[in-house]
């Protein structure tokens, strides 16, 4: 048990460049990069976690009882929803990849040429 | 590279870096075990010195306020470059009409799901408004709130139909919205300078705690992540929906699409 | 507690598993939100409400929206590339 957060952030980071290496659609591969993104949420979060403590949040109970680490809590909260833009980013990206070259399967697009 | 090599590769990589990845699961602490005592700081000493009960605000907005700052220009730059890439590939010869896939006849929306959407778009945009309004007391914040607002904008579009949706919600509006948050932010960061203080020190008064207005100068924080999530959010929204109309040539053509509803 | 919180994690793998083998995009958006909504019990089971909120909204709405929107403009573009070569859907 004290080892399964470690494997499975590692699991999903791994699965997720497996995913991107053999993706046939950019849209899939976006998708993918976002199970790896997944993963260092799992990672940070499991780091933090204290068996027994509550959120860090003292409106319920008292301040001074025990809670997780809130630092990870606020790095991963920003990085969701700054992630989900640069998502959107690399699928207007796609959109472009699309527009110019009629595919969206890696595999078939050219190459860049100098100018 | 070939489909069939670029697996195999990867299981080699992978491979060579199990070993390795073992060594460091096996040495990180046990899971379960706090290992940041500036964590545990914070839970102890931040509800006394700024009078919030939510610790996870406190640090985005106070603490750390200055990475957020980072944060929230990344939104915008993300924004502002899916905004730069899809409005500069489309030209704007874009119609109210939704682009048609031949062949498939359009269904009228059903009364229900009118009704169903004017309950509840109100609804989510006020859940919206006070999940980013209770930030310092209960989980929530401006990050949460703003996305919240955003998807809330998208229920308007499932109710009305698209040519109601743009009129009610205006990209100039979203822009501004998402500007003037994150100007408010760094005004924010600059009021203390003014006063001969650090950047970003919390200089107003902090309140009383697990009150919606505790936390001082975090509020307005707050309020500037709120504007710049909700409106980047419904910008990138509105960009992506405004790439699936047709083009004003198509429509005016009327023999495009009706003929696909004949078929 | 340690069961659930095991259970959540091999739930959470086995969910970033089945968006990577979805290989067709437009069912991909759906185990993406199913991953997100995962996710989401997880963090509330790691004490976390704040992320647990923002994956809500974010990982189960916004995002597969975004793809959803994308796949329909990559769909009406191949239509109008057909349309204007003449060749056939």
């Amino acid at each position: 048990m004290s080892v399964l957060p470690w494997v499975v952030a590692a699991w999903l980071f791994g699965v997720g460049v497996y995913g991107i290496a053999t993706s046939r659609n950019y849209i899939h591969l976006i998708g993918c990069l976002s199970v790896c993104q997944s993963a260092t949420y799992v990672l940070l979060l499991g780091i933090g976690y204290d068996w027994g403590a509550g959120p860090p949040i003292f409106y319920d109970h008292p301040p001074g009882t025990p809670a997780v680490d809130p630092i990870v809590q606020a790095l991963v909260l920003t990085d969701i929803v700054v992630g989900a833009t640069v998502s959107a980013l690399l699928l207007a990206m796609a959109l472009q990849v699309h527009k110019r070259e009629g595919t969206l399967d890696p595999q078939e697009i050219k190459p860049l040429k100098g100018q | 590279m070939s489909p069939k090599l670029r697996p195999a590769l990867l299981a080699l990589a992978a491979l060579a870096i199990l070993p390795g990845f073992w060594r460091v699961a096996c040495a990180l602490p046990g899971f379960g075990s706090p290992v940041s005592p500036y964590g545990q700081a914070v839970n102890a000493l931040l509800p006394e010195m700024r009078r919030v009960s939510n610790m996870v605000s406190a640090i985005n907005f106070d603490v750390r306020g200055f990475d957020t700052i980072g944060e929230e220009f990344m939104l915008l730059a993300a924004v502002a470059g899916t905004v730069l890439l899809l409005r500069g590939g489309r030209g704007e010869d874009r119609a109210d009409a939704g682009g048609r896939i031949g062949g498939r006849a359009i269904v009228p929306r059903a009364d229900a799901v009118v009704l169903i959407c004017r309950i509840c778009g109100p609804f989510t945009f006020i859940f919206g408004v006070y999940v980013a309004l209770h930030a310092m007391a209960t989980p929530g914040g401006g990050f949460q709130g703003g996305v919240v607002i955003a998807s809330s904008l998208l229920l308007i579009y499932l109710g009305e139909g698209y040519g109601r949706w743009r009129q009610l919600v205006r990209e100039p509006v979203l822009d501004a919205v998402e500007g003037a948050g994150a100007l408010l932010f760094v005004a924010a960061g600059l009021l203390p300078v003014f006063l001969g203080l650090r950047f970003l020190t919390n200089v107003l008064p902090f309140g009383t705690a697990k009150d919606m207005l505790s936390g001082g100068l975090m509020i307005v924080e707050n309020a500037g992540v709120t504007l710049a999530v909700a409106g980047g959010f419904g910008t990138v929204l509105l960009e992506f929906m405004e790439e699936t109309r047709a083009t004003t040539s198509e429509v005016a053509d009327p023999d495009d699409g009706r003929t696909g509803d004949r078929a | 507690m340690a069961f659930l919180l095991a259970a959540m994690l091999l739930l959470a793998a086995a969910s970033g598993l089945a968006v990577v083998l979805t290989r067709d995009p437009r069912r991909q958006v759906f185990a993406l939100a199913g991953n997100g909504l995962v996710l989401t019990l997880l963090f509330l089971v790691l004490q976390a409400p704040d992320v647990a909120l923002s994956e809500l909204a974010v990982g189960t709405a916004a995002t597969p929206l975004l793809f959803l929107a994308a796949l329909a403009a990559v769909r009406i573009n191949r239509k109008r590339d057909a349309a204007d070569t003449g060749g056939p859907e």
